[in-house]
């Protein structure tokens, strides 16, 4: 072999490799700097971030308080719906792109989207919906983006019966991607039944999201999300959206909670001792089951109602015990089934929007709890409170009659307020009984307008009674001073108080409010607050908390004046000439009023002529209480544009009463559930 | 005095210690350290280590081979074999298989390798047979670059096609390494970064493919899009983070163990490695790369002519990206380029790139004696 070629001279490269080792130097020292601000600085935060990582608090459900009547019947449960979820690129692989960002294939498995219409009976039309909308998703899908709208899983049937369960089961092979997942669902056995008071559930609007969970929640500390959202509510949770349940929410939810589990980056729980030295504490939280509450209403009691109220469009009935002021019935018509607007109900979200579509468009507004959310002119219901100002203010003389031509002239009008009866010679009692306006006219001329408000204020009309069922309306009991603030100094007159008198012009109750103030009358003048929930009850129906009957009022009122009343009243039924009498039933001793109040009509062209002469008629009324001489439940019925108060309101409250003198004594020999 | 005793006593009197250790410790943590990063990845994954054995074996064979040649020979075939890396990456374009979303691999029967990694010891053995018999007393200007421009520019446009950026951007850097030994004009270097800042905003702006620029994105938002394109840079950040000082000891680091790495095996060993053993062990293992850099310069320092220079400094800058870039891109100091961990990452090709690289240093190393005999074969 040659010689090889002679060295070659190196002397230009001498100077370089000085600078080459610093820079060498350099470069690994940065990486050495950022290991140790990696790991010595931030070395605990970063710990932190790894142990979030691979420790998952996973939630524990809870479960919401039972609601219970009077008698223990249950009124709202939960029970478990079966929902069947898809995941889309497990269901519809070919809807999958061929290639993922590595130039794997993503997914060779059949479709299992076919099997799964066919089990579920899907129509055509719907699995040819669902199949695009999946294609649509995964359209752009590259096997990496895990928030891709590919892997989220869609809900496509809600509340499954038992049988397509099982299939699915059996078939599962068959049927990749699909999951059954078992959720609580609010059950109502008795549907419409007192559906107002029960109120209904619904996911949470925007606005308490936003209240509960305001921007930047995420990152708040765990105390501090506690103050914020006490109740931990989250991302489309539910809640009682109206009636008890949100009343209530506090005490029926409950509160989740949690179990740390140790979980690896493809979402697998690891088990085992090596995992469960990685959970540090606390590593459980328990969660606590809402509570039940016992309701005073009687189910039985407002079954029974609303077979009488069947003929009927449009009213409330309130039953309420005269000694406590606990709620035995709270109705009003139309009312809804709880269990077709609450979530996770049979029908799927579709039904559930038209069935809420068209209660909104009802005009006869069942959503409305109208014995509370509406104000009615009470009519003639309003006269024993006139009639109490009359005597408290001393204004007449009880005893002496005034002479009923059927008109009255007041003030300076040359026309005279006409009145439909002639009742000729009439004392207080009478006028009451046989429901005289002419007298009440005269009674208002002499009292005026301000006593009789006071004495009406007294009784809680006009003013909210404080039930937080469903939103209140105050009503309107008007004064001198409201005329002088809601119009001017000078725009009163005489006409308003003889109108107020009897229960019409600006006057406006609720039929909760009436039922109150007639409790009161009942009892000897205290006046209550409305109670609908009594006790918060364990599980096993112990009571846990118990609450008292709220007294709102003592009122101030002679007990001679009140029994004049009483006994006025007790004629409306008893006396030939009462305006009752036709419903009066000898083994009812009955106190009551009737009233029929001109509704402030306005035409409205606008509206359907049909519903406009129901608008204009006459709504009917009817107060009572029962035994009229030991008094233990006030009813009151409103039948809405139902035209007479005698004819159309007071049997139904005859019905009632007896339903509940019935009720009570087919229960006295059995014990108090 | 026979050939035999020449080889032997040469073999005894100037085997780089410092060189083979350091190699050694590395390849050997590094299997170790495969063994923690993909003990609960499935099969075949999870005999990743002992195919890196495999290559080792092999490629240490091979390496005492190449180190046992007096490097003169490669300098003889050292266009021949630039000649044959080209060819080699033209084959790429018409055998090639796509993996990753790019082409860089040949097949050979169940074999595959990646010409691009050898092309990077072609390039530098062709550079040092350049500048071999280039010494210039005067520095020298931009025309004079040209050529060794072309050597390392032809290969790197035929790694930017296929496409593999980070490969190139090594070969680059290799090649700058190179040319930072030789005398130049103080003007030509500035010629030279007026050029290299009118190009490099260009070619990121117009050459540089859709996901390229978006890991540059993803680097500067680190932690936007954490589920998708950050995932590895996110959760190497918080394995290396997690092992604090101390580390948690071999295989306890729990992001590995619990799967949010992926690519432990080829180019994210490292965050294994720092979370397993902590702040102590990741500068031991900087360490380690430092020294075996500075000890390639030293080579190039004692080495006796211009080529054995330029190609310990080839070769030792190969090994120094190498690291610099994972390094970096592994604690997000710079994006994520596909760049291995030498003798650290899994991979045939570059594994074996790596081992011949030191193979070559070696063989400057063993043959720095001024012994005349040694100036002559047989």
């Amino acid at each position: 072999m040659t010689v090889l070629v002679p060295r070659s001279d190196v002397a230009e490269f001498r100077k370089r490799y000085k600078w080459m080792s610093l820079f060498v130097l350099v470069l690994f020292c940065a990486v050495a700097v950022r290991l140790f601000q990696l790991q010595i600085i931030s070395g605990d935060d970063y710990a932190a971030m790894a142990h979030e990582n691979i420790v998952r608090r996973v939630t524990i459900q809870t479960a919401r308080g039972i609601l219970r009547d009077s008698q223990g019947k249950i009124l709202a449960s939960s029970r478990t719906s079966y929902d069947v979820y898809i995941a889309p690129m497990k269901v519809l692989p070919s809807a999958l792109p061929q290639r993922n960002h590595r130039g794997n294939r993503i997914a060779d498995a059949p479709d299992s989207l076919p099997k799964v219409a066919e089990v579920l009976r899907m129509p055509p039309d719907e699995r040819e919906k669902l199949s695009i909308r999946i294609r649509e998703a995964c359209a752009t899908y590259d096997g990496r983006d895990k928030g891709s709208p590919c892997g989220r899983q869609i809900l496509i049937r809600e509340d499954v019966s038992r049988d397509i369960i099982s299939e699915l089961e059996q078939h599962r092979n068959e049927l990749a991607g699909v999951e059954v997942v078992p959720t609580p669902i609010r059950f109502y056995p008795h549907k419409h039944l007192a559906s107002h008071l029960l109120g209904y559930i619904s996911e949470l609007d925007v606005d308490a999201l936003a209240k509960y969970r305001p921007d930047g929640y995420e990152s708040l500390a765990n105390e501090e999300k506690e103050r914020v959202n006490p109740l931990g509510y989250d991302r489309r949770d539910r809640w009682g959206a109206s009636g008890v349940e949100h009343a209530w929410e506090s005490h029926l939810r409950g509160k989740r909670g949690w179990e740390k589990r140790v979980v690896d980056a493809w979402g697998k729980y690891r088990t085992g001792p090596a995992a469960a030295r990685l959970l540090d504490a606390p590593q459980k939280q328990e969660p606590i089951s809402g509570r039940n509450l016992r309701l005073s209403v009687d189910i039985e009691l407002t079954q029974v109602i609303e077979k009488e109220m069947a003929p009927y469009r449009s009213g409330a009935v309130v039953v309420t015990e005269a000694q406590t002021g606990r709620l035995l019935a709270l109705y009003s018509k139309p009312n809804f089934d709880p269990n077709a607007i609450s979530p996770g109900g049979s029908g799927g979200v579709e039904a559930r929007k038209a069935y809420v579509r068209e209660l909104y468009r009802d005009a006869y507004l069942p959503l409305l709890d109208k014995t509370m959310s509406g104000a009615y002119p009470p009519g003639s219901t309003f006269k024993p409170f006139s009639a109490l100002a009359a005597l408290e203010s001393h204004a007449i003389n009880p005893d002496a009659t005034n002479r009923c031509d059927g008109f009255i002239r007041y003030g300076s009008k040359t026309k005279p307020l006409r009145c439909t009866h002639v009742h000729g010679s009439v004392n207080m009692h009478a006028a009451i009984a046989q429901s005289c306006n002419i007298f009440f006219f005269k009674l208002a001329e002499a009292t005026t307008l301000d006593p009789i408000a006071k004495v009406a204020a007294a009784f809680g009309l006009g003013q909210r009674s404080g039930l937080s069922v469903s939103p209140e309306a105050s009503g309107r009991v008007p004064s001198r001073a409201w005329y002088a603030l809601r119009h001017s100094a000078n725009y009163f007159h005489k006409g308003f108080t003889l109108n107020a008198a009897i229960g019409q012009g600006d006057v406006t109750v609720t039929p909760l409010q009436l039922a109150m103030a007639y409790a009161a009358i009942a009892n000897g003048g205290n006046l209550y607050e409305p109670q609908a929930v009594v006790a918060i009850e364990t599980s096993d129906g112990v009571p846990m908390q118990e609450f008292e009957p709220r007294l709102k009022n003592k009122i101030a009122i002679l007990p001679d004046h009140l029994l004049r009343i009483h006994n006025a009243m007790r004629d409306v039924l008893n006396s030939d000439e009462g305006t009752a009498n036709a419903v009066r039933d000898r083994l009812l001793d009955v106190a009551g009023k009737t009233g029929t109040a001109q509704p402030g009509f306005h035409p409205n062209p606008n509206e359907d002529a049909k519903i406009q002469w129901f608008r204009s008629r006459n709504h009917a009324w009817f107060a009572a209480f029962y035994p009229s001489r030991a008094p233990e439940i006030s009813v009151v019925v409103l039948v809405e544009h139902g035209e007479s108060g005698p004819q159309h309101a007071a049997p139904i409250a005859m019905r009632v009463i007896r339903e509940y003198q019935r009720l009570k004594t087919t229960r006295a020999g059995k014990p108090k559930p | 005095m026979s050939t035999r005793d020449t080889l032997l006593s040469r073999l005894r009197d100037n085997f780089d210690w410092v060189l083979f250790v350091t190699a050694s410790a590395l390849a050997m943590i590094g299997v170790i350290n495969l063994y923690s990063a993909t003990s609960v990845a499935k099969a075949p994954l999870n005999e990743v280590y002992l195919q890196q054995i495999y290559w080792l074996v092999g490629g240490g064979l091979f390496s005492a081979f190449v180190a046992s040649i007096d490097y003169r020979h490669f300098e003889r075939y050292g266009y021949v074999l630039y000649g044959f890396g080209i060819v080699t990456l033209i084959l790429v374009f018409i055998l090639g298989r796509e993996v990753n979303g790019s082409s860089r691999w040949i097949y050979l029967g169940p074999v595959g390798f990646q010409p691009s990694e050898f092309m990077k010891l072609f390039v530098v053995l062709a550079l040092a047979k350049y500048i071999n018999t280039d010494a210039r007393a005067e520095g020298r200007t931009i025309r004079e670059l040209i050529a060794p421009t072309m050597i390392a520019g032809l290969p790197a446009a035929l790694i930017v096609l296929q496409p593999d950026l980070g490969t190139a951007l090594i070969l680059g850097l290799i090649f700058l390494s190179i040319l930072s030994m030789l005398r130049i004009q103080a003007r030509t270097v500035g010629q030279l970064a007026f050029l290299a800042a009118a190009f490099v905003p260009a070619f990121m702006s117009f050459g540089m493919l859709g996901f390229q620029q978006k890991r540059i994105e993803a680097w500067l938002n680190p932690d936007k899009d954490i589920a998708g394109i950050n995932w590895d840079p996110h959760h190497s950040r918080i394995a290396i983070g997690a092992g604090k000082a101390w580390g948690a000891g071999f295989m306890q680091g729990t992001q590995n163990q619990f799967r949010f790495l992926h690519e432990q095996y080829s180019d994210f060993p490292f965050p294994v490695f720092a979370e397993d053993w902590g702040f102590a062990g990741a500068l031991l293992l900087v360490g380690i790369y430092l020294l075996l850099v500075l000890w390639s310069i030293h080579i190039a320092a004692s080495a006796k002519d211009r080529f054995g220079a330029a190609l310990a400094i080839g070769s030792g800058s190969l090994i120094f990206w190498h690291a610099i870039f994972n390094l970096g891109m592994v604690t997000g100091l710079l994006p994520i380029v596909g760049v291995t961990l030498p003798l650290f990452s899994y991979g045939g090709s570059s594994g074996l790139t790596v081992m011949i690289a030191i193979a070559l240093l070696m063989n400057v190393s063993m043959r720095r004696s001024s012994l005349s005999t040694i100036t002559f074969a047989r």
